[in-house]
């Protein structure tokens, strides 16, 4: 089983080292089997794991393998270690296994692109990073996976670097990603000045200790920043809608499997520390019911059919928060497969859309494309429907237990359930009203013209493959558990994180009418505005300019960080740099050059006054030493 | 006993002063080569004096050690006018004067 997690862990590392230095020697279409295959590849190993921990009792499923320590420094030593125990299995899952599909749609998607190998070589090195994150058996280790993350993103975001918005998307998505790593990296100089160890269980046993005090605080305040940072959650989530000028497979893998969801994981696993520090807990909860009503907000008037579903992303990870946040820590993980599953759905569907006509990602120049593609239809369906929370597909299940434990989580936890009764709405309207206006009613103009049916041909295979893959699992993901009669998955996480509260049977059925109801509700209204054209479409002028500009957090983050830097540096540099640093160093090399200039006037070239200057210099001395004589 | 010490030392010192002069008022290498041969027997002739005067072989070793580096100088010295001669310059020192900062 630890061999496994090995394989598991390396095979997408080796993938990308062998794309890397192989180079040309890899067809284009080689590289990208070669990646797909080294993915699923993981998607085998942890399945072998995981079965292998299913014969163990379920106290003892937790194992630690240390490959060779790599610090050493008195008592303090960090090992390449890694963790199998039943959270990073489950999380390898579905990280190895959205991948493989992912990597595999990527195979058509990116076909004919200049830069194949590079792509494959990024995404396999992608996929490596966040095994290593859930895998990672201290907290150093999850640091490295964390950070590798932050550079694969970086690096993918930034793909079609001859574009200067992708470029800018990239830096603001590592520059946004470094500020969670740094806030994590302090949390952890915290837990070594406090337990003198980067071990997991360490810094668990202490913090019971120290329940309340003001490290463990700071400590979960850390890692909260880290998890903010990299799941995409208010006050940090101003990367992730940028972060769609990457190609479409990359916005799937960053959504579904191996990037925002990294956040969440960390909760989890982190779930000893951050319940003694419930303050801190509550902040998380708060951030992340936050987060799904202006996600769902902002996503009412995007037009890039991207950025809806990123919009989507953001808000979905907010119900994830949401029950994290509040110790509902398997809804919470279920909640992430289903959405891993359905989000990558979503994603891929679109890639088709977008494929066939052209690159265009304008959702106001399409329509009607329900007639020229009806496969992708029933995909994009599938995922709207799950996504929004429909029976019996798999959102209904996670989205309504997370709601379900915030119901019974005491009065705060009520607020919450109603701010997530609002997102539940707010899904279905955005949600639908991108399916209708993209696959509803008559064909547009530019539809007609600029349709463009793929060829069928091996690549385009692949693509159709995937797709229909998490069509399946999107269906039938969420059956694994059902709210208060089936609950394996809660069993298997249980020794990893042991949830704080379980809803009532009465709790879990109000939950779930209330977020179904709502959900049809906001489908309806969607159809009434954007299908059947019944209503019209409302009309403010403010709320809409609040809305288009994301509720200005670029322009606030522009203005209180951006603008002071740059005038500070600015100013340092026309007042200090140039003047003083810079005139100090020229003045010095002016006046060396003068004085150079001055005495060069001595040099005559002749030799009699050498001669001569050389016998009045004796005479001077003669006569001083036989005076001072 | 011959003259005094005083007297061998005016004719040193008086030799040394023809031969600075020569070598600061005359132009021709040549007469500047042979001022700087006056200068330097101008020394060795104190040198020996003080030798005489103090009853010790010192100074006289050091003199014919003068006399031995003068006569490498005259060498290359006298190489050196050789060499300018054939490049067809003047013999003038003043207008050797390409070294000028």
């Amino acid at each position: 089983m630890i061999a496994a997690a090995w394989v598991c862990l390396l095979a997408p590392l080796g993938a990308a080292v062998a794309i890397t230095l192989g180079g040309t020697r890899w067809s284009r279409r080689a590289a990208g089997y070669l990646a797909t295959a080294s993915v699923a590849t993981s998607f085998v190993a942890a399945a072998v794991a995981f079965f292998s921990i299913l014969g163990d009792p379920p106290e003892e499923r937790t194992h630690l393998t240390t490959a060779w320590t790599w610090l050493s420094a008195g008592n303090f030593d960090v090992g390449l270690t890694l963790l199998v125990d039943p959270l990073s299995i489950f999380m390898m899952l579905i990280v190895s296994c959205v991948g493989a599909l992912i990597v595999g749609y990527s195979i058509g998607y990116m076909d004919g692109d200049e830069e194949e190998r590079r792509f494959f070589a990024y995404m396999a090195l992608f996929v490596f990073s966040m095994l290593l994150l859930v895998q990672g058996g201290n907290y150093l280790m999850l640091l490295v996976g964390w950070g590798l993350v932050g550079l694969s993103s970086y690096l993918l975001i930034g793909f079609h670097h001859e574009r200067p918005a992708a470029v800018a998307a990239a830096k603001k998505a590592f520059i946004m990603n470094a500020f969670g790593d740094a806030t994590m990296a302090l949390a952890f100089l915290v837990l070594i000045q406090r337990t003198g160890s980067l071990s997991f269980d360490a810094g668990f046993e202490w913090s019971e200790g120290a329940a309340g005090s003001w490290a463990v605080n700071l400590v979960a305040l850390g890692l909260l920043g880290g998890a903010v940072a990299k799941s995409a959650q208010l006050p940090l989530q101003t990367w992730l809608p940028d972060a769609m000028e990457g190609p479409t497979p990359v916005s799937a893998l960053i959504h579904a499997a191996t990037m925002v969801t990294a956040g969440v994981y960390l909760l989890v696993r982190t779930a000893p520390i951050f319940e003694q520090a419930p303050g801190v807990q509550d902040i998380a909860a708060g951030l992340g019911a936050a987060t799904i009503l202006l996600a769902g907000l902002i996503a009412l008037v995007q037009v890039d059919i991207k950025r809806v579903i990123a919009y989507s992303t953001m808000s979905q990870i907010g119900y994830m928060f949401l029950g994290a946040g509040l110790g509902a820590y398997a809804n919470s993980m279920f909640h992430l497969m289903t959405h891993a599953f359905f989000k990558a759905l979503l994603f891929l569907a679109a890639g088709l859309v977008i494929h066939a006509l052209l690159g265009e990602q304008d959702m106001r120049k399409m329509g009607g494309l329900r007639q020229f593609l009806p496969r992708t239809y029933l995909a994009f369906l599938i995922g709207a429907l799950a996504l929004t929370g429909i029976p019996p597909l798999s959102g209904f299940f996670s989205k309504d237990s997370i709601l379900a434990s915030a119901l019974a989580a005491g009065t705060y936890g009520q607020v919450l359930f109603v701010v997530g009764l609002a997102g539940a709405f707010l899904t279905g309207l955005y949600t639908f009203r991108m399916v209708f206006l993209v696959f509803g009613g008559e064909p547009s103009a530019y539809a007609r013209e600029h349709f463009h049916r793929p060829e069928r041909t091996e690549p385009w295979l692949w693509m159709g493959l995937s797709v229909g893959a998490l069509a399946v699992l999107a269906v039938i993901g969420g059956w694994i558990q059902i709210a208060g009669i089936w609950h394996p998955l809660a069993d298997f996480l249980k020794p990893a994180a042991e949830p704080l509260i379980e809803p009532t049977g009465l709790q879990d059925l109000f939950a779930s009418v209330l977020a179904v109801g709502l959900g049809i509700a906001g489908v309806a209204i969607a159809w009434a505005v954007y299908s059947a054209r019944t209503i019209a479409v409302p009309q403010s002028r403010n709320m809409q300019a609040v809305l288009e500009h994301k509720f200005y957090f670029d322009e606030l983050y522009d203005w209180v960080f951006y603008r002071p830097t740059v005038f500070l540096t600015r100013t340092l540099r026309d007042y200090f740099e140039r003047p003083i640093l810079l005139g100090s160093i020229d003045a010095i090399a002016t006046s060396a050059r003068r004085i150079g200039n001055e005495v060069t006037e001595l040099q005559t070239g002749l030799v009699r006054t050498y001669a001569l200057s050389i016998a009045g210099g004796v005479t001077v001395l003669a006569l001083v030493f036989v005076w001072v004589k | 006993m011959g003259p005094a010490l005083t007297w061998y030392l005016a004719i040193s010192a008086f030799l040394f002063a023809i031969g600075a002069l020569g070598v600061m008022l005359r132009r021709s290498p040549l007469i500047v080569l042979l001022s700087l041969e006056i200068m330097l027997n101008g020394a060795n002739l104190a040198l020996i004096t003080f030798s005489r005067h103090h009853g010790e072989l010192d100074g006289q070793i050091f003199a014919l050690a003068v006399m031995a580096v003068a006569a490498a100088e005259v060498v290359v010295g006298l190489g050196l006018i050789v060499a300018v001669h054939r490049r067809r310059l003047d013999l003038d020192v003043d207008k050797l004067s390409t070294l000028r900062g």
